[in-house]
C-alpha cells in the first residue's frame, strides 16, 4: 500500500470514530426547537451561539484549574508509579504479587464509594475544595494503572542493561534514574497521557470533593446547565467542546514530541 | 528501599492505623465542622439551582437576607441528584449547611435520617403556606421545612397543529375526548403527545396525574383504575399517538420534541413557561383531565427551605431569620418569578396572576395538586414509586401487559413497605 | 507508597465491605449504629429476581465489549504503526473521545440512537431499513450500550497496544522480510507473540474497567427497559443511589460481588505471569 492511500484510509477511520464528537459539536450550535427535529439536521442550519456565549462568559476561569489538576495528577502518578513498577518488575520484592493483586482489586471499588470515603478523610484533614486534594484523589485512578503498565513494560528491559550499570558502581536509585527511566520513555508517555485524560474528564471526585470550591475544574461547569427541571443542552455540549479544545491541542503537540523522540531513538540503535 | 521484613511490618501497622481511623470517623459525630461553624458570621446555604451564578437575582437575594440577619452567606449550588447524596454525607460527618434548599420528596428521606430540624424546634412560621403544598414537607405529623415555591404538570398544546387537525381544544375534557383528539392529529399527519416515562422518579412524577386521575391510590398499584391509567399510555404508544422515545425521555427531551413543532400535546411543568415564550408557534395550556372529566390531581414539585441539624444549636436563631427572609411574601414573589414557580402563599399567587394572566391555569393546577409523600406515605413513597416506574417501563416497552406489570409492582411495593 | 495505598484503597475497600455487612437505613447511615447483619444483604441479592439477568448482562456486556475493543484497537494500532503522512496527528485525534466527560459522550450516543429523531435511524431510513428502537426496546438496549462502550474503549486499547508495538525491535521484522514472510505472517509470528505481556495487561485492565462501567449505561438507558441492560455495576448504583431512599447495604454487596469477579480474573492473570517469569 502506498502512503497517500494509507492517509486516506486513516482519515476515513478517524472521521468514523469522531462522528459522535461531530454530533456533539452540532448539538452545541442547535437551537432548542431544532434539537429533536425529525429528521435530524446534519448541520446546525439555523445555528445559535447562545450555548457558547454562556460558556465563554462563565467557564473560562475553570479551564486553568483543570489544566493544573491534570498536570499535577500526571506528575504525582509518575512519581509514585514508576519506582513501584520498577520494583515489582525487577527487584521482585516479597509480596510483590500480592501488591499488584491489591492494585488490581483496588480499581474495582466504585468511584462513588471511594469518593465517599475520601470525603470523611478530607474533611478531617481540611483539604476539601482544594486543588492538591483533587490531584491526590484523581491520582488514585491512575496510579494502579501506572504501576501495572510500568511493571509490564519494565519487565521487558534486558537485565544485562541494569546489571551493567551496577557493575559500573551505580546504586539502585542511580540505575533507576539514569538507565531505567530513559529507556521507559514510551510507558511514561502512555501513563502520563491516561493520567491526564482521567483527571481532565473526572466528574465524581470533583463533584464530591470540590463541589463548593472557588477552584472548580471545567467538567463541573456542566452542572450550571443541568437545572432542577431543565437541561440547557447546547450549553452543556458547548462546555464539553470548549473544554476539549486545549486538551486536544496538547495531545497533538505531545504526540509530535513523542514521535520525534522515538525516531531519534531508533536511529541510535 | 526497605528490607522486605520491615516493609511487611509497616504494612501491618498502617493497616491497623487506617482501620482505627475508619472506626473513629464512623463513630465520632461531634467534631467541629469547618464548613458551617467557621467563625461567627458565616452561614452556609446549599441550593439545587446551579444555573444561577453570583450575579443572579437569586444569589443577590441570599446575600441580602444574610446582610439583614447580620451574617455573611456562603452559597453553593449543586445538581439536584447530587445534592441528596451530598446532604446525607454531610449530615453523617456533621458538616451540614445552615440552610438547605431541597426537592420536596427528599424531605421525608432526610427527616427519616434525622438530618433536619422541625419547624417547631426552630420556630419557623408556616401558617401562611397552602396546606396541600406544605404536606409534601410533613412526615409523622411534623413539618420539616417551608416551601419556596411549587410547580406541577399540565398539558401544553400547539395551536397550529390542533387547528390543522380540526380539533377544538375545549372538547378535550376527559380521557376518551383526549384520545379522540390524538387520533385526529395523527390522521392529519402530525404527532400526538409526548411525555416522560423514564425509569426514574421523573417517570413516576409524570405518570401520577393519570394514575390519580383514574381514581387509583398509591397503596394499591394493581387496582383496576391503576390498570386503566397504564393501559391509556400503553395504547397511545401502540396506536402511534405517542412516540416510542417516551420510554427514555426526560422531561427536557420531551419538551425538545414538543418544541420541534410536530406534536400536538406535551405533558410538562410550570418551569417550562420561560422556554414556552421562545417557541416558534402559538401554544396554550390545559389542566390534565381526569378519566371521567374534571382536573386530575397532579403531583406537586418544587423545593423546601429547611434547617439541617447542627451540633451547635445556637446557630438556629440566625438560620431561622434567613429562612423567614427567603420565604417572606415579597421575596417569594421575586424568587418564584425567577424560577417560574407558583408561590405557596395565596396572597402572592394573586399578585402573580395579576402580573401575568397566563399563570392563572397554573395557580389552579397547583391548588388541585397533591404531595407525593403526602397521604401519610412519607418514606414509604420511594418504595412505591420505584415499582411504579418499573411497571410503566415494562408495559410501555411491551415486555408485560399493564395488568401483569402492575400486579408485580404491587407485590414488590407491598413487601418493601411492610 | 504503602501508606498511600492503604489510605486511598484499603480504607474505601474496608468501607465497602463494612457497608455490605450491616443493615443500613438512611437513619443509621447518618446517625451510626447500623446493626451487624452478616451475609443477609448477600442472601437478599442472590434471591432477587434481578440477579440472574444482571449476571448474564454483565458477562455479555463485558465479553462483547472486550472482544470488539481489543480487536479494533489492535487493528488500528498495527495500522497506525506504519508511518504515513498525518499518522501521528490522526492517532492523537483518536483520543478525543477520552477528553469528554462521560455524561457528554453517553448523552451524545443516546441522542444519536433516539428512536424518533436520532441520526442513526435517519441513516437507516435512507437505505430503507425500518427504524430500530435502540434504547427503548428490551431486545436492543444491551446492544446499544455495548456499541457506545466499545467506542469509548477503543482509544485505550489503541494507545496501550501502540506503545507496545513501539517496543518491538525493528530488526525482527527486517529479518522476517528477508525470509519472505507476508504481512499477515509477520503479525502472527512476531507482533502477536511479542505483544503478549502488553496484551494481557490491556485485556485485564479492560476487563476491570468494563465490569465497572455504569455511567454509560445509566445515562443511556437507566439499565432498562425492564432490566434489559442492567449489569451488576448499574444495579449496585441503582440500589445505592438511584432511589430517593438509598439501600447502601445491598448496593455495596453487589459492588463486592463485582470485586470478587475481578479477583478471579486477577488471580488467573498472576498465575500466567508467574509461569512466564519462571
Amino acid at each position: 500500500m502506498r502512503s497517500p492511500i494509507k492517509t486516506v484510509i486513516g482519515l476515513v477511520l478517524t472521521a468514523v470514530m469522531l462522528f459522535p464528537v461531530y454530533w456533539m459539536i452540532n448539538v452545541s450550535f442547535t437551537r432548542d426547537q431544532d434539537m429533536r427535529a425529525d429528521p435530524p439536521h446534519l448541520f446546525p442550519v439555523d445555528g445559535t451561539l447562545e450555548g457558547y456565549r454562556a460558556v465563554l462568559d462563565q467557564q473560562l476561569p475553570y479551564l486553568g484549574t483543570s489544566l493544573l489538576v491534570g498536570l499535577g495528577t500526571v506528575a504525582l502518578t509518575v512519581v509514585l508509579a514508576a519506582p513501584a513498577g520498577y520494583a515489582l518488575a525487577k527487584l521482585r520484592p516479597v509480596g510483590g504479587g500480592a501488591l499488584s493483586f491489591v492494585l488490581l482489586i483496588a480499581q474495582m471499588i466504585p468511584g462513588i464509594i471511594m469518593a465517599m470515603g475520601f470525603y470523611a478523610i478530607y474533611l478531617n484533614l481540611g483539604v476539601l475544595n482544594s486543588i492538591p486534594g483533587l490531584i491526590l484523589a484523581d491520582s488514585t485512578i491512575a496510579v494502579p494503572f501506572g504501576v501495572l503498565i510500568f511493571t509490564a513494560f519494565m519487565s521487558g528491559i534486558p537485565d544485562e542493561l541494569t546489571q551493567a550499570a551496577v557493575v559500573d558502581g551505580a546504586g539502585r536509585l542511580r540505575t533507576f534514574w539514569s538507565v531505567v527511566l530513559p529507556v521507559s520513555r514510551n510507558s511514561i508517555v502512555t501513563v502520563s497521557l491516561f493520567a491526564f485524560l482521567w483527571a481532565w474528564s473526572d466528574f465524581i471526585f470533583a463533584s464530591t470533593l470540590d463541589g463548593g470550591g472557588d477552584h472548580r475544574p471545567i467538567t463541573l461547569g456542566i452542572y450550571q446547565y443541568i437545572g432542577n427541571n431543565n437541561q440547557q443542552w447546547n450549553a452543556i455540549m458547548a462546555t464539553a467542546v470548549v473544554a476539549s479544545i486545549p486538551a486536544t491541542i496538547l495531545l497533538i503537540i505531545a504526540q509530535r514530541y513523542v514521535a520525534a523522540g522515538v525516531t531519534a531513538g531508533a536511529i541510535k540503535d | 528501599m526497605k528490607t522486605p521484613a520491615r516493609r511487611w511490618r509497616a504494612v501491618g501497622a498502617a493497616l491497623v492505623a487506617v482501620s482505627l481511623a475508619g472506626a473513629a470517623t464512623a463513630c465520632s459525630s461531634s467534631s467541629s465542622s469547618d464548613g458551617s461553624s467557621d467563625g461567627g458570621g458565616s452561614y452556609a446555604i446549599w441550593d439545587p439551582y446551579p444555573q444561577f451564578n453570583d450575579d443572579s437575582e437569586w444569589v443577590k437575594l441570599l446575600k441580602s437576607c444574610g446582610t439583614s440577619a447580620g451574617v455573611t452567606v456562603e452559597r453553593t449550588g449543586y445538581d439536584t441528584t447530587d445534592l441528596t447524596n451530598k446532604a446525607l454525607l454531610a449530615a453523617q460527618q456533621d458538616n451540614s449547611p445552615d440552610v438547605l434548599i431541597i426537592d420536596n420528596p427528599v424531605i421525608s428521606t432526610l427527616a427519616e435520617a434525622g438530618a433536619l430540624t422541625t419547624t417547631e424546634e426552630t420556630k419557623l412560621d408556616t401558617s401562611a403556606m397552602e396546606p396541600n403544598l406544605l404536606g409534601a414537607g410533613q412526615s409523622g405529623g411534623k413539618t420539616y421545612g417551608v416551601p419556596i415555591g411549587a410547580n406541577t404538570l399540565a398539558l401544553y398544546y400547539n395551536k397550529d397543529v390542533l387547528t390543522a387537525a380540526g380539533v377544538d381544544v375545549a372538547s378535550v375534557k376527559d380521557w376518551p375526548s383526549l384520545t379522540a383528539a390524538l387520533a385526529k392529529v395523527k390522521g392529519a399527519g402530525k404527532k400526538g403527545i409526548t411525555f416522560s416515562a423514564i425509569g426514574t422518579e421523573e417517570g413516576s412524577f409524570q405518570f401520577l396525574p393519570w394514575f390519580w386521575g383514574s381514581g387509583a391510590q398509591l397503596t394499591a398499584l394493581d387496582s383496576s383504575q391503576a390498570v386503566s391509567a397504564l393501559t391509556l399510555w400503553t395504547d397511545w404508544l401502540k396506536q402511534g399517538y405517542a412516540p416510542n422515545s417516551v420510554i427514555n425521555n426526560t422531561q427536557t427531551t420531551s419538551w425538545q420534541e414538543f418544541a420541534s413543532g410536530d406534536y400536538a400535546f406535551s405533558e410538562n411543568g410550570t418551569w417550562q413557561l420561560g422556554n414556552a415564550e421562545k417557541l416558534g408557534f402559538e401554544y396554550g395550556i390545559i389542566p390534565i383531565p381526569a378519566s371521567g372529566g374534571g382536573t386530575a390531581p397532579a403531583p406537586t414539585g418544587g423545593e423546601f427551605v429547611s434547617i439541617p441539624v447542627q451540633s451547635d444549636t445556637g446557630r438556629y436563631a440566625t438560620s431561622q431569620k434567613l429562612v423567614s427572609c427567603l420565604t417572606s411574601p415579597d421575596n417569594l414573589l421575586t424568587t418564584d418569578t425567577t424560577l417560574s414557580y407558583i408561590a405557596p402563599v395565596a396572597a402572592v399567587q394573586d399578585k402573580q396572576v395579576a402580573a401575568d394572566a397566563k399563570l392563572k391555569v397554573w395557580v389552579e393546577a397547583v391548588k388541585a395538586a397533591k404531595g407525593r409523600t403526602g397521604d401519610n406515605l412519607g418514606t414509604k413513597y420511594p418504595k412505591i414509586s420505584e415499582p411504579l416506574w418499573t411497571a410503566t417501563q415494562a408495559a410501555l416497552s411491551g415486555s408485560k401487559s399493564p395488568k401483569d406489570a402492575l400486579s408485580a409492582a404491587q407485590t414488590t411495593a407491598a413487601s418493601a413497605t411492610k | 507508597m504503602t501508606l498511600y495505598l492503604l489510605a486511598f484503597y484499603a480504607y474505601p475497600l474496608y468501607r465497602n465491605i463494612e457497608l455490605s455487612l450491616r443493615t443500613y437505613t438512611v437513619r443509621s447511615f447518618v446517625q451510626g449504629g447500623a446493626p451487624f447483619a452478616g451475609l443477609d444483604n448477600y442472601g437478599k441479592i442472590l434471591s432477587d429476581p434481578t440477579f440472574g439477568p444482571a449476571l448474564l448482562h454483565t458477562v455479555v456486556f463485558t465479553g462483547a465489549s472486550l472482544a470488539f475493543q481489543f480487536t479494533i484497537g489492535m487493528a488500528l494500532a498495527v495500522f497506525f504503526h506504519q508511518h504515513f503522512p498525518l499518522s501521528g496527528t490522526l492517532r492523537a485525534l483518536f483520543l478525543v473521545p477520552w477528553l469528554l466527560p462521560l455524561i457528554v459522550s453517553a448523552s451524545t450516543w443516546s441522542w444519536m440512537l433516539n428512536s424518533e429523531a436520532g441520526v442513526v435511524n435517519a441513516a437507516l431510513g435512507v437505505v430503507g431499513v425500518e427504524p430500530v428502537n435502540w434504547l427503548t426496546s428490551p431486545q436492543w438496549s444491551l446492544v446499544s450500550v455495548i456499541i457506545a462502550n466499545v467506542w469509548i474503549g477503543i482509544p485505550f486499547n489503541l494507545v496501550v497496544l501502540y506503545s507496545g508495538l513501539q517496543g518491538i525491535p525493528g530488526t525482527l521484522y527486517e529479518a522476517a522480510s528477508l525470509d519472505g514472510a507476508t504481512g499477515w505472517q509477520r503479525f502472527w509470528r512476531i507482533t502477536f507473540p511479542m505483544l503478549r505481556p502488553v496484551s494481557a495487561i490491556t485485556l485485564l485492565l479492560g476487563l476491570i474497567y468494563t465490569l465497572k462501567v455504569f455511567d454509560i449505561i445509566w445515562i443511556m438507558t437507566r439499565g432498562g427497559p425492564t432490566d434489559s441492560s442492567t449489569t451488576f455495576a448499574t444495579w449496585s448504583y441503582r440500589l445505592g443511589f438511584g432511589n430517593l431512599l438509598p439501600a447502601f447495604g445491598p448496593g455495596a454487596a453487589v459492588g463486592n460481588l463485582l470485586i470478587v469477579m475481578a479477583l478471579i480474573f486477577g488471580l488467573i492473570y498472576i498465575r500466567i505471569q508467574r509461569r512466564q517469569q519462571a
